[in-house]
Parts: structure tokens; sequence; C-alpha cells
């Protein structure tokens, strides 16, 4: 499973069960669209940093890091160097 | 079930040894609004306040649900709730977003103070004009070669005039935007940084509140706890620490109101009868007993799954709610129980209800953890992608 698969899995059982995973372009604006509340973001990067290990809190972030599952994609590639899926 | 360790329990008695020796002044404290400072001198010499903290920093190494535990005994036997809960702040406040998110500087630097209880800790989160919506705050830093400097305002700093390091969370980015609050640590002897006098209020009146004033406070890059922007974060952390410990005491304080009512309800006579035989006191007591075992299983559950790194966003909310009103009720019960001798200042019955309301005000009100629960059912989500 790629990364990206792998966070549109987890949004879509966590914040939006029941919707096809096909439905879920990777740059629906999960933020803006109100799929994920200030509160739900806190829970997400706790299972993205526990999911990739990855300490954000000792990094700079950015909501827009967390905007879409695009985004969230590029963000945790960046940390462990990995190339994003096409 | 948590199985205690001898460990565990010899810790707990040894605590509890120490705080029942605690208070004998409480009531006039109360009554004064004074600190105790003679029984943060004993606590400090006991080392609870390095209780969850690395040992390599002072601290003695416990777990999380080890700290609960011993700190429920500090409120089932501590009288002065007040002290309890100015224990709790201290060490939630500063220790724990320093031994999680501070750089090896900053921990070798203040931990062992912290641990020691040398210099006592506080969290300056809330502002005049926001209360429980942190994102709404006003307080600025702005970045000025190697410093931050800080402006505005916060209310209802507990341990505030007592306070050596104050913990300040501030605004680096735009409002409302998730990433654009920073915490910072900052000295009680920062030019610039003043605190009021303390406020009176209506209960935990022996822990000192204040509001703190930031008018161009330099506090340098390294005084920043975490990266920067990462103040949601570290909150989260904060406040599920702060409502374990604290309502953790909570419990220990619920626990003992109810062996005194039992005491008092199985002695006290009325028409000939202990007053505990009659159904409608006995209900009153009975229905304490369940709300002091609910709120303790809440707090060890939510303790042991935070402890195993599980999700525990809606667990969280839930044992805030339950035990702050289980508090309530329990206080307000035992004011019945003890009818007269409850409602006048004497027995202390009265100061545990006008200590127990703030608990469902403070650490997030019961209205803001009921709309978090709502929101993390879903409730307001949209159903369909539009």
């Amino acid at each position: 499973m790629t990364v990206k698969h792998d966070i549109t899995a987890h949004i879509i059982a966590e914040y939006l069960p029941g919707t096809p995973v096909e439905e879920l372009d990777s740059s629906y604006d999960l933020l803006e669209n109100g799929v994920i509340s200030s509160l739900e973001l806190l829970r997400l990067i706790a299972w993205l940093s526990d999911r990739y290990d990855i300490p954000f809190a000792d990094l700079e972030i950015s909501p827009d890091d967390f905007r879409s599952v695009g985004a969230i994609e590029k963000v945790v590639t960046r940390f462990e160097g990995l190339p994003a899926a096409e | 079930m948590i199985r205690w360790s001898e460990e565990q329990q010899e810790l707990c008695r040894a605590i509890g040894e120490v705080a029942a020796k605690l208070g004998s002044d409480h009531l006039e404290n109360d009554k004064n609004g004074t600190f105790d400072q003679e029984g943060w001198q004993k606590l400090k010499d006991v080392g609870l306040f390095g209780l969850p903290f690395d040992t390599r920093h002072g601290g003695l190494g416990k777990d999380l649900t080890t700290t609960v535990h011993v700190l429920e005994q500090l409120g089932y036997a501590g009288r002065d709730s007040g002290l309890n809960f100015s224990v709790s702040t201290h060490m939630v406040s500063t220790g724990v977003p320093l031994q999680r998110f501070g750089s090896s500087a900053l921990k070798e630097r203040y931990l062992p103070e912290i641990c020691a209880g040398t210099m006592i800790g506080a969290h300056a989160i809330t502002e005049p004009s926001g209360g429980s919506d942190v994102m709404g705050m006003l307080t600025t830093a702005v970045a000025d070669g190697d410093d931050f400097v800080l402006n505005g305002s916060k209310a209802f700093v507990s341990n505030g005039s007592i306070a050596d390091l104050i913990v300040v969370y501030a605004r680096t980015g735009a409002p409302g935007d998730v990433a654009g609050i920073t915490v910072f640590l900052v000295r009680r002897d920062s030019p610039g940084l003043s605190v009021g006098n303390p406020i009176s209020k209506m209960g935990l009146r022996t822990s000192p509140l204040a509001e703190v004033f930031l008018d161009n406070v330099r506090v340098p890059r390294d005084h920043v706890i975490g990266a920067k922007g990462a103040g949601f974060l570290i909150l989260d952390h904060v406040m599920k620490w702060e409502i374990l410990c604290g309502f953790g005491i909570i419990v220990g304080e619920m626990r003992r109101r109810l062996e005194r009512c039992v005491e008092y309800a199985r002695t006290r006579t009325a028409f000939g009868s202990a007053i505990g035989s009659n159904q409608s006191v006995a209900n009153m007591i009975v229905e304490m007993r369940i709300d002091v075992d609910t709120a303790q299983k809440w707090i060890h559950d939510t303790a042991e799954k935070l402890q195993s790194k599980a999700d525990v966003a809606s667990d969280i909310a839930i044992t805030k709610l339950v035990v702050s009103e289980a508090n309530v009720r329990s206080a307000l019960a035992a004011v019945q129980v003890f009818g007269g001798y409850g409602y006048v200042s004497e027995y202390g019955v009265e100061k545990d209800l006008r200590d127990a309301v703030g608990g469902r005000i403070y650490s997030g009100t019961s209205e803001v953890q009921r709309q978090r629960l709502a929101t993390l059912m879903g409730l307001n989500r949209p159903v369909k992608l539009s």
C-alpha cells in the first residue's frame, strides 16, 4: 500500500465513513470543507506521527501541510525521504 | 483493573502519610486565600514534584499511571484542595511540556528545579476575551534577532503570583491558524512581565490565581518549547496530563468525602436511629459511591490508554466530564448528608462544594468537552463530499 492509499484509507475510515475511496480526490480540501476540524487535525497529526514516526511538535508545520491527501502525502514523503506515489 | 505493584503502593503510602499531616489550618487558609508555603515545602522534601520526570533531571521516572495513582493519594490524604491543585498545576504546566518537547539545554537547566520544587511553574493560556477559545488568543510573539518579543495579557493563571517560570502560549501566526501558536518558557523576572494581585474566587482559594501582563517581554529563541507553531500540539499533550493528574487528585478527594459521609451517617442519630438507616440518606451516599468508582475507572482507563499511545481524544473529554460533574454532585450530596453542619464553614464540607465547581470550568468547560465529543462523533461533519 502506498503512502497515499494509506492516508486516504485512514481519512475515509475515521472522517468519511461510507465514502468510496475513488471519490476522495487527493486535492480535495479537507479543512475548508469541514471534513477535518482543528480538533480532528490533532488526531490526524497524532496518527501520522505514530504511523510514520514523525516528531511534528519539533517541526515547523502549517495547516496547508494537512489540507488534502496530496498535501499530507508530501509531508510524509518529505520526512521519510521517499518519492510521492503517482 | 490495574493491579498496583508493591513499589507503587509503597509510594502511595509514603505520599499519603506526608499529605495527611498537611492542611491542619486549611479552613483558615481558605478563608484568607492563603497559599500553604509550609505544606509546599513538605511535599517538596518528599520529592513529589519529580514523580513523572526523568531521573537524569532529578525526577523519579514514574510512568503516567503511577503518577496519577500517587496524586490520587495526595487528594485522598491532603485536605487542602487548593494546595493539591497548585501541585498538579506546577507539574503539568511546565515539567510535562519541557520533558516531552523541550530542548536538552532547557531540560538540563530547568527540570531539576521543577522536580525539586525550588522553582514553581504555571502556564498562561486563557485570555480575558477568549475563555476556552484558545485559537482566538491575542497575545503575540514576534521574532526579533535572537529573541521573540511577547505582548498581551493572560487571565486566570493558576499559581500566577507564586510562579518562577511561566509557560506562555502566544500567537506567531494568523488568527485561527492551527500552526499559529508557539510555546515559550518565560522567567518570572523577565523585564516587562508583571503579575497582578491574586484574584479572589469561589473555591480553591488557597491556590493563587492571577493575571499576567506581557509588555515587550524578550524571550530568547532557545526558550521556545518545541518548534515554532507547535503550540496546539503541545497544548493537546499538556491538557491530557492536566486532566488526568488534576482530576486524579479529585478522585482521591471524592473518596475521602465519601468516607466522611459514611462515618457521619452511621454515627449521627435522628429520631432514634442513625441517619444512614434512612433510605433517602443512604441512597445519596450510594450515589456518591457509584460516582467515585466511575470517576476512578475513567481516570485509570484513560491513563492506561494514553500510556499505551492509543487515541484518547474522546476518552479524555468523557473523563473530564464524568469526574468534574461527579465531583460537584458528590460535594452537594455531602452538604445535604451533613445538614446544618454541612452548610456552615467550620466542618469544611461547604468548602468542598465551592472547590468542586471550578472543575466544570478549568481545563476546558463542560460545554466545550461536549462540543468536542460532538465533533469527534462527526455530528457537524458533511455527510457527502461536495
